[in-house]
Formats: structure tokens, C-alpha cells, sequence
């Protein structure tokens, strides 16, 4: 970016007179040389430069983003600067924390006697009583080893025949995952952890154990999840985005869920890094499905109703797993993030969030995944940059429609708050009236 | 005078009533109407009155309605023999290359067209019924994947054995179907240097110009609001807030009310996805009750029992089709099962003698000689082509259920799809489409078609793929599924060549761009920004 020319603009954003960049000389700096993130940022005529050159633009790796904001790196950012993470993005993206987030949100509403967390009592065919929550059920029951492991004996011992699945904290793309049906199974591995033979799994190394959706949806036999990819631009007020072009992975083997097939990761796993090994890996479709077409099937098998339902499920369940975060979200004004939802749907056609990635990979494994991806990465720089193309952190984050491009609306509080306001002025004018 | 019309109908009721005691639905129908009769409802008094009152309250009488709409549908064929003999010959010349070829494809691999199954091999064919893509197909082993249970995780499960179905190739392709026709018009007289050897133009077939295809679809033509060109179309009836939310309403009085000829009526106009299967099952009249799955059973029961070499051609063209295809992978276990049922069901042969040739009979190896060691082959007398899956795969999106899937499949093919693969002068036939392409193409574009003609390319080749398919593959299935609703609704073919026109006429700018074969075809490779219903709307109403 070029200091040099410096042109009085419009006052909009405030009283300052803010520096405005030379047209044309937008810089950009990325960690990922990936052809979906350089194209898309030539075509906008903006010029590469190294991390420790004048950027205007981060595509970043999590870590190198963190670094900026650490306060050693005593790096500050100007206001022509973006970046696509936010600091602590962890607090969402991590599988521990996640579920600490949401499960203090929902503490939080039934102190304040927030109706969202009214909860109902569910009998389980054993006799026992489960409560849950009505409208803020929305991941699978879930707790922190070693940590709450006696509460999760506890939850294990009201439905022994559940299978659980354990999932290592700081890993992704399926690794170090495996599915547990017997306690002792648990017992067994948390005395493996502890030996010296596996010091890097102590301490440190946290997981997390789930209730196992052991009903998931079939399509053709087959499992599969839904990546769907949301914007962020800002946690206070939350301003969020859904991307209209998710997809279904596919495993490539038939569902079974017969003990012996407990160990095989290709029937359970819908990560495409784990089923990309599996000899029936297809490399021209990938093993998925585009979300339209998804809908489609749900529609004509299923029917209109119930297909809307999941779908606006689907929303609500990522408001409020943002809404969870928001309130510890370093909420710097240079960052934006997009996610990658997993979401599993069970055989009632109830969503269940499995995890939220902060880094969704751009690697494209097929033809239209390629075109996917380079227009979720097109679409997102032309909602968090401002219509004249040059990245400010001072803009007040509203796209216009067009601006918006695949993207939808998922909300933004801003706007809400505004419309409130209206409607309370307007109201109260016709009471005048 | 209105007596001779009384007499008339009199006698088309008789014919009527004895041409329904042969269908099949008639055991039942009439049971049903015979309790009926004995119930309080039906006075003796006013029999006629109260029957049919009474009829009216339990449905029969749609039953009884709808059973005459089918009826007259299958009637209604034309010609018992083509009147142009050059067709004829053709056609049974055509049918004579695909059995030899079959014969020595038999001969190569060193295989029979048909034989008995081994006990193990109709065991783990009917284990892996439901999961046919993990089936070693006519290579009966015992997997060891299988038998150890524990394994790492790099290693998968049993494969299906590649290397047997590799050297079987497809019977033909659009391609060969293709070179057949364009030799058909048998036109060699005094061409000169510079005019085109390959029109249809010269076959003795007559088609429709726009402004005739205009009068058939005058809905469209006449710009009324249709489904599938803007979700948030507004409705013009009041009380509901967009076109969709008004024939959602309508759809489904009309698929309660149920009535055939209703729901043709609706589907002009498009149908929504969440009625379309019960909509589509109505107006074929495939709607499944116990002896159509009993039915369905015992096609599955000839498929475990006998050996058809066509089965590995149905797997290959699944396997080629389908399975590589992203909108129809997760259906590829329904579609073998489908696809291997439809090959033995003889109904199909039956509802289409005369328009699919003389499929040979062949004797069933290993079986003992007696009247059912014979079989027609294959029994449906239909041999796939590559790509004929295609007919069946948009199905997936509308049933779940194989039984289903398949009798409204089946229905569609018998009425329309056996026309796109069959060399016949019939109106809905390929080689009228063909012809009624050429036609539309130079008359409403004449610079296009002179384009192609100084490139030299027959304007047939880039698009005949898409008819012979019925765009199946070719669209996403959003979208043709708009395009049969028109089919079924206008009870028409000719909305395909007419999509072809408006396809070409939409890209026109870019095709002016290129001079080869190659090139043509890359500028209409990707049709999945292509909104159908607009651009045929567009197309039909111009002027």
C-alpha cells in the first residue's frame, strides 16, 4: 500500500480523514500459493507482496495470524488492512472449546429465563430420564477427557448400548479418530495414553467423547455429511453469511452398524482426506453431492415441509453456535473468517453440528469443486471489501445485495437493531397520530 | 341423428367393457365393485344411481376413468407397418448388426447369452442385492478381505472385480445409432458439389413448423406464468404470495382428486418437486400396489436365477454412466437393480410389439431341455446402449423405493423412450425429431445453418446425443425434470428438439466463433447454466 498520494475523502466514516489508497494498488500477501486464492486476487488486479511487505490483503494460515495479533509481534494493523481470521478463532473452531462455548450460552439464557433454553424431559426405553434442551439441542452430547470424565461415566451408565466416539482436540481431517462402545474400551486406551511410551498424549492432548449418531440419514445406503461454508465479518454486532453452494460427502462403503465394522473409518468417517484412500474413492465426483441437489431429493422423496424445516434447522443452529462465541470473540475490526460447518443429519432429519473448521480446505478434489471454490473465495472478498474494492476496516460491513453473490444473509444484528428501531419509531408516530 | 351418435357410444361402451375384462386390474376392480353392491349404500330400488354414487364415494369411479385414459393411450398407435419400406429395411438391417454383434462378443469372451446361475452365485447375488456395486459379477470367489474382520485401515473391502467387465464394451452408442440414420434418407441422386449429402430433408416425413408447435404448446406460447422460471415469481391469485406456493395448493388438490387426465392437464404448466413423483406415478398410471411389487419380485427372481450376458452390459453402462456421474453416484446400487429387473420383464415386450423389432430367442445353458429352457433375449427385447441407464437415473430423485423407481421408469420408457432408440417413421420417433430439428434450425436460424453448412458439419451431430438422451445427463437434474413434466404434459417429444433449437440459438454468438467439429461441441458441453423452461418459454412465443 502507498502512503504517498493522500486525497481528502468523504468524511462517512467518522471525524478522522483517513489516509485513501492510490486506485489500483491493492496488495495482497498469502500463505496458501494456491491457484483459487492467486486467480482470484490477479483478477482483481491486485499485486502479491511478502508477509513483511506493505499487504492490504492476508490470506493467512491460523497460526501466522495469531502471531500478528500476539502482542510480542508488537505489529499493528492500519486501517487499509484485512485479514481472514480472527484471533481467537479457536474458540469455535476447536472441538473442546466449542462445546464449552455453547454450553455456557445456554447456562447464560436460562439465567435470564430466556425462553430458547427451555428444556423438556426425554424417557429413554430403560427407564431413565434424559433432559435436554428444545430449541438449543443441536450437538451431540458431548464432554472434555480427561476432564469431565466422571460426568460422562455418569451420562455413559443412562444408555450403555450408545456408542461414543472420541475425537482428539487439536487434530482435524479425521486423524486420531475412533468409535468406543464399551467403557472399558475408554479404560483400556486412557492407560495406553498414560504410559511413557505416549508422553505427547497426556496433558496436552485433550479429546473429546460424543454420543455417536448411530441413526444418520442415508442416501443410496450411504452416509454422508454436509459442509456448508459461513461468512463472518464481524461477532459484535454478528454478522453472518451462509455460502448456497455446500455439498454432501459421501463414504464410499455401505452404513453398518455392526461391531465388526466399528474399526472400519471408511463406513463412519465422511472426511474426503480419509475416504480419498479407499479403494472405491472416485476421483471424478469425489463422493459428493452438490446441496441443491441434496435438496431436490429431500423434496421429492421426502416432500416440501420437512425439507424446509431442516433446512432453517440448519440456520438456526449456526446463528446460535456463533452467538455462542460471540461474547469471547476478539472482535477486531480488520478480521473476517469463513467456516467450514460439518453437519450430520440423523434418519429424523434433525441436524446435528459436528464440528466447525476454521481453515476449510481449498484444495479442489474435482472439476466442480474447483469452480466451488474459487467462487466462494471470489464472493467472499467482494462482501468484506467495500464497494470501491480497497480493503478498509473502517466500513460499516453492510454489502449491498449484488454485493452478496452466493452468499445469504444468515443475520446481522445491525441491521436488525435498525429495523427495531424503525418499527419502535414508527409505532410510536402512529400512536401519535 | 342423435340416435346413430346414441348407438355409437353405446358401442364403444361395449367394446370398452370387454376390452377391460382383459386387463389386469379387472379381477380386482370387479371384486371391489361386487362388495360394493352388497353394501347398504347401493339401493336395489335405484341400483344405477346408488352404484354409481357410491362408486364415486370410494374411488372406484377415478379407478374406472383413469383405467379408459390409459387404455386409449396404448391404443392409440399408429401404423402396423411403416409405410416407408427404405425405414423398414433399415431398421431390421440395424437390428440384425446389434445380435451379431452381441453373438460374437458372446464368442470372444468365450461366454453363452444365457445360463443358469450356480447355487453360491445366486447366494451372494441375493446377499449383495441391495449393494450390487461391491458385486463380483459372474466371477463367484471367496473374498479374504472378508474374512479377516480386522484390518488397517488402508485396506478396504471387496472390490468389485474390474478386470472381467473391462472387456466387455457397449452394444452401441448414440454415435453408431447416429451414422445408421444419417444413411437412412437413401437420397442419391444428382447432388452437386457444394450441396449437403446428409439432410433428413429428403425422407418423406412430415413435421411441424413453429408456428404448428405453437398450437400445441399454447400455454407457453402464450406466455402464461410457468414453473421453473423464477422461484419468486408472483402469483396472480390472491391469497398466495408467489406462482410456486399457488401450484403447490393446486398440485395437491389435483393429486388428491387423482384423476389422469387432471394431472396431464396440471403438469403443462410445471409441477413441484414434492408432488412430482405422485404427480408422474398418476398420470403413467404406475402407481404400485401388492401385485406390482409381487411382480417386481419375480423379475428380481429371473435375475438370480439366469445368467444374461446383457447383465454386464447393464453394469457397465452403470458403471459408466452413473457411477461417475456427481448427481447420480449415491444411486447406483437402486439403478442395477433396476436395470437388471427391467431387462427381464416381459410386460415390456408385450406393451411394445411391433415398435422394437424381433428380438431372437436363445436357449438357457445348463437348464434341461423344455419349453423354459428357452428365452427371448433378453426378455424385455431391449438391448441397451451406452447410456441408457440415463432413462432411468432422474427417477432417483422422485423415489426411494426401487419398486417404484421402477414401474414409473418403466411406464415413461414404454411410452416415450423406446421412440428415441428405435428407427420408426412415427411422429415422436428419433428420426422425425432428428427431422424436425433440421427444419426448426433452418427456418429459425438460417445463419446458423448456413454456418454450419460452410463448416461443414452436420448440424444433427452436436446435438443428437441430447435427444437420443432426452437431455438426461446432459441437464442437471433440476432442470430436466422441468423438461419431462412438458413431456408428460403435452404428452410430447417434440419439446426436445425444440430445446436443442434454443440451446444452439442461446450460444449462436459463440458457435459463429468456431469452425470444427471439436469446438462445437466444447461451446455446448456445459449445459448446467442452461434454465430450460425461459428459454423454451422465449422460443415460443417470440413473434
Amino acid at each position: 500500500m502507498t502512503q504517498e498520494v493522500k486525497k481528502i475523502s468523504p468524511a462517512v466514516y467518522g471525524k478522522v480523514t483517513p489516509p485513501v489508497m492510490e486506485k489500483g494498488r491493492v496488495t495482497y500477501c498469502t500463505d496458501l500459493e494456491k491457484s483459487v486464492i492467486m486467480s482470484n486476487f490477479e483478477r482483481r488486479g491486485w499485486t502479491q507482496v511478502g508477509p513483511d511487505d506493505e499487504w492490504n490483503f492476508y490470506w493467512s494460515f491460523t497460526q501466522n495470524c495469531r502471531t500478528i495479533f500476539s502482542m510480542e509481534s508488537g505489529y499493528r494493523m492500519s486501517d487499509n488492512q484485512m485479514i481472514n481470521h480472527f484471533p481467537n478463532h479457536y474458540e469455535l473452531s476447536r472441538k473442546d472449546l466449542l462445546v464449552k462455548n455453547i454450553k455456557r450460552y445456554r447456562k447464560e439464557l436460562e439465567r435470564e429465563g430466556n425462553p430458547l433454553a427451555e428444556k423438556t424431559e426425554v424417557p429413554l426405553p430403560n427407564g431413565q430420564v434424559l433432559t435436554r434442551y428444545i430449541h438449543l439441542d443441536f450437538i451431540p452430547v458431548t464432554y472434555v477427557l480427561p476432564a469431565d470424565y466422571n460426568m460422562f461415566v455418569e451420562e455413559y451408565r443412562k444408555s450403555p448400548q450408545s456408542t461414543w466416539i472420541m475425537k482428539p482436540c487439536g487434530k482435524s481431517q479425521g486423524a486420531g479418530i475412533f468409535l468406543i462402545n464399551k467403557l472399558s474400551k475408554l479404560k483400556k486406551w486412557s492407560r495406553e495414553a498414560k504410559t511413557p511410551f505416549h508422553p505427547q498424549l497426556t496433558s496436552k492432548e485433550s479429546y473429546v467423547i460424543s454420543r455417536y449418531i448411530d441413526n444418520p440419514l442415508l442416501i443410496g445406503g450411504k452416509k454422508f455429511d454436509l459442509r456448508l461454508y459461513v461468512l463472518v465479518t464481524s461477532f459484535r454486532p454478528l454478522k453472518a453469511y451462509l455460502f448456497q453452494h455446500g455439498f454432501c460427502r459421501f463414504c464410499t462403503v455401505k452404513y453398518d452398524t455392526s461391531v465388526t465394522e466399528l474399526d472400519n473409518m471408511y463406513v463412519h468417517l465422511t472426511n474426503v482426506s480419509v475416504q480419498k484412500h479407499g479403494g472405491d474413492y472416485n476421483s471424478l465426483h469425489g463422493g459428493k453431492m452438490s446441496i441443491q441437489n441434496f435438496r431436490l431429493y429431500l423434496e421429492g422423496t421426502r416432500g416440501r415441509s420437512v425439507t424446509d424445516r431442516l433446512f432453517a434447522e440448519m440456520q438456526w443452529l449456526i446463528v446460535h453456535s456463533l452467538k455462542a462465541v460471540a461474547p469471547v470473540m476478539a472482535n477486531d475490526r480488520h478480521c473476517f473468517e469463513c467456516y467450514g460447518y460439518d453437519i450430520i443429519i440423523d434418519n429424523t432429519l434433525k441436524p446435528w453440528l459436528v464440528e466447525v473448521n476454521a481453515s476449510p480446505s481449498l484444495q479442489s478434489t474435482t472439476h466442480n469443486d474447483r469452480i466451488l471454490k474459487y467462487k466462494l473465495i471470489d464472493n467472499i472478498v467482494s462482501v468484506v471489501v467495500p464497494p470501491d474494492g480497497i480493503p478498509d476496516a473502517r466500513w460499516n460491513k453492510t454489502p449491498t445485495a449484488e454485493a452478496l453473490g452466493d452468499f445469504e444473509l444468515l443475520i446481522d444484528e445491525e441491521l436488525i437493531e435498525k429495523e427495531d428501531a424503525n418499527s419502535r419509531y414508527n409505532k410510536y408516530h402512529r400512536l401519535r397520530q | 341423428m342423435e340416435g346413430i351418435k346414441e348407438e355409437a357410444i353405446h358401442h364403444t361402451a361395449l367394446k370398452l367393457a370387454e376390452e377391460i375384462k382383459n386387463l389386469s386390474i379387472y379381477k380386482s376392480f370387479y371384486s371391489d365393485v361386487q362388495k360394493l353392491v352388497s353394501s347398504p349404500n347401493v339401493k336395489k330400488e335405484d341400483f344405477k344411481q346408488t352404484l354409481q354414487q357410491a362408486m364415486k364415494e370410494k374411488g372406484l369411479d377415478t379407478k374406472l376413468r383413469n383405467t379408459v385414459f390409459h387404455w386409449v393411450r396404448t391404443q392409440s398407435k399408429q401404423n402396423k407397418l411403416d409405410p416407408l419400406t427404405s425405414l423398414l429395411k433399415a431398421s431390421a438391417q440395424w437390428e440384425k448388426r446389434i445380435h451379431k454383434s452381441l453373438n460374437s462378443m458372446c464368442t470372444d469372451l468365450e461366454t453363452s447369452l444365457a445360463k443358469i446361475r450356480s447355487q453360491s452365485e445366486q447366494e451372494e447375488l441375493s446377499d449383495k442385492w441391495n449393494e450390487l456395486s461391491t458385486y463380483t459379477l459372474g466371477n463367484y470367489k471367496t473374498d479374504l478381505s472378508f474374512v479377516s474382520r480386522i484390518r488397517p485401515p488402508q485396506v478396504t473391502k471387496s472390490r468389485r472385480f474390474i478386470s472381467d467387465l473391462s472387456k466387455y464394451r457397449p452394444v452401441y452408442a448414440p454415435k453408431d445409432f447416429l451414422e445408421v440414420l444419417i444413411t437412412l434418407s437413401g437420397y442419391v441422386p444428382f447432388t452437386r458439389e457444394d450441396e449437403p449429402k446428409w439432410e433428413f430433408a429428403h425422407l418423406p416425413i412430415q413435421v411441424k413448423t413453429l408456428d404448428q408447435l405453437r398450437k400445441v404448446f399454447p400455454e407457453w406460447a402464450h406466455g402464461e406464468p410457468l414453473l421453473g422460471v423464477n422461484p419468486n415469481m408472483p402469483s396472480s391469485v390472491p391469497g398466495f404470495a408467489t406462482l410456486e406456493a399457488e401450484r403447490i395448493s393446486l398440485g395437491e388438490r389435483v393429486a388428491a382428486l387423482g384423476y389422469a387426465p387432471v394431472v396431464q392437464e396440471y403438469l403443462k404448466k410445471g409441477s413441484p418437486q414434492c408432488l412430482r413423483a405422485k404427480l408422474w406415478s398418476q398420470v403413467l398410471g404406475s402407481d404400485v400396489k401388492s401385485q406390482q411389487t409381487a411382480y417386481f419380485g419375480q423379475l428380481k427372481k429371473n435375475v438370480l436365477e439366469v445368467d444374461l450376458m446383457i447383465d454386464k452390459l447393464i453394469f457397465k453402462d452403470v458403471q459408466l454412466t452413473a457411477s461417475n456421474d456427481d448427481q447420480y453416484f449415491v444411486f447406483e446400487d437402486l439403478l442395477y437393480q433396476v436395470m437388471l429387473c427391467f431387462s427381464r420383464d416381459v410386460d415390456v415386450m408385450q406393451q411394445l410389439k411391433g415398435s422394437i423389432g424381433n428380438p431372437p430367442t436363445v436357449t438357457i445353458k445348463g437348464k434341461q431341455t423344455s419349453a423354459e429352457s428357452m428365452t427371448v433375449f433378453p426378455p424385455s427385447g431391449i438391448i441397451p446402449f451406452h447410456g441408457f441407464t440415463m432413462y432411468a437415473t432422474p427417477f432417483c430423485y422422485l423415489y426411494d423405493d426401487p419398486v417404484q423407481l421402477y414401474y414409473t421408469f418403466r411406464a415413461f420408457y414404454v411410452r416415450y423412450w423406446h421412440r428415441l432408440h428405435y428407427i420408426s417413421t412415427h411422429s415422436q420417433g428419433i428420426v422425425s425429431l432428428c427431422l424436425l430439428y433440421e427444419r426448426l434450425l433452418e427456418a429459425n436460424e438460417p445463419l446458423l445453418w448456413i454456418h454450419f453448412r460452410n463448416i461443414n458439419i452436420n448440424p444433427i451431430r452436436v446435438v443428437f446425443k441430447w435427444l437420443m438422451r432426452a437431455f438426461s445427463g446432459h441437464l442437471p437434474p433440476d432442470q430436466l425434470l422441468l423438461l419431462w413434466d412438458a413431456i408428460l404434459g403435452y404428452d410430447c417429444l417434440e419439446i426436445l428438439p425444440l430445446l436443442a433449437l434454443a440451446i444452439l440459438s442461446f450460444r449462436k454468438e459463440n458457435i459463429f466463433q468456431v469452425n470444427t467439429l471439436q469446438n462445437v461441441d466444447a461451446v455446448l458441453a456445459d449445459l448446467s447454466t442452461i434454465s430450460v423452461i425461459p428459454l423454451l418459454q422465449l422460443a415460443l412465443m417470440k413473434p
